[in-house]
């Protein structure tokens, strides 16, 4: 069965007030990274998982999570 | 206008030109082989062959660096992250796919028609610089839709 990661990255972000651009400049990456990884195109890294998840101020678990 | 932002606006931009310097350099390319057939070898086609090395060289760095050469590096590094390193890798992968199919197919080719070595070359460098081209052009298309 295929596993996929889940993410909470949207909700999350639309809660604190913030824009893809925003996060984006907190996380040091483009725009376009958080898209992928919000829409699920794109699976991060470990290490821009915990950028993320620094930048929220929130476990990575939280965050992510798998999803068969 | 913030480095993001910069980088968002590149992106796009290059997003939209890779696969047209893609079909450019295919259409290019056509053109040459046909009037190669109609006319034979001519001095004119050693300037189109040097052209074409050009751009070829041209489009390969752009495609291994991501372009933008001139732009800070703060707005390169922006555009050169994690998910365009993943849709570069992608596009090579294509890439090199499409070279090796091209390359069985010259092979066959070969059996029944002589094939100058110059020329295979010409063709297996064109199909899988396009091809990557096009892959990634697609990907980081798909990478800045958003929704």
């Amino acid at each position: 069965m295929a596993e996929r990661l889940g993410n909470r990255l949207h909700e999350l972000r639309t809660e604190r007030g913030l824009t893809q651009a925003g996060l984006a400049e907190m996380v040091e990456v483009s725009r376009k990274t958080i898209n992928t990884v919000e829409n699920g195109i794109f699976v991060p890294s470990t290490l821009l998982a915990l950028k993320i998840a620094r930048a929220l101020g929130l476990p990575v678990e939280e965050i992510f999570s798998l999803e068969d | 206008m913030t480095d993001i932002e910069t980088a968002d606006r590149l992106t796009r931009r290059r997003a939209r030109m890779f696969p047209v310097l893609a079909l450019m350099f295919i259409i290019q390319q056509a053109s040459f082989f046909i009037g190669r057939i109609e006319e034979g070898a001519r001095t004119v086609d050693h300037v189109k062959i040097s052209a074409w090395l050009v751009l070829s060289i041209a489009l390969l760095l752009a495609l291994t660096t991501g372009g933008s050469w001139f732009k800070s590096a703060k707005v390169r590094e922006l555009m050169n992250d994690e998910v365009t390193r993943a849709n570069r890798t992608e596009a090579f992968r294509v890439g090199f796919l499409g070279t090796m199919t091209a390359a069985i197919g010259l092979y066959f080719v070969s059996m029944f028609e002589a094939v100058d070595g110059r020329e295979a070359i010409h063709i297996l460098m064109t199909i899988g610089i396009a091809a990557a081209l096009l892959r990634f052009g697609f990907l980081e298309r798909r990478a800045l839709r958003d929704g």
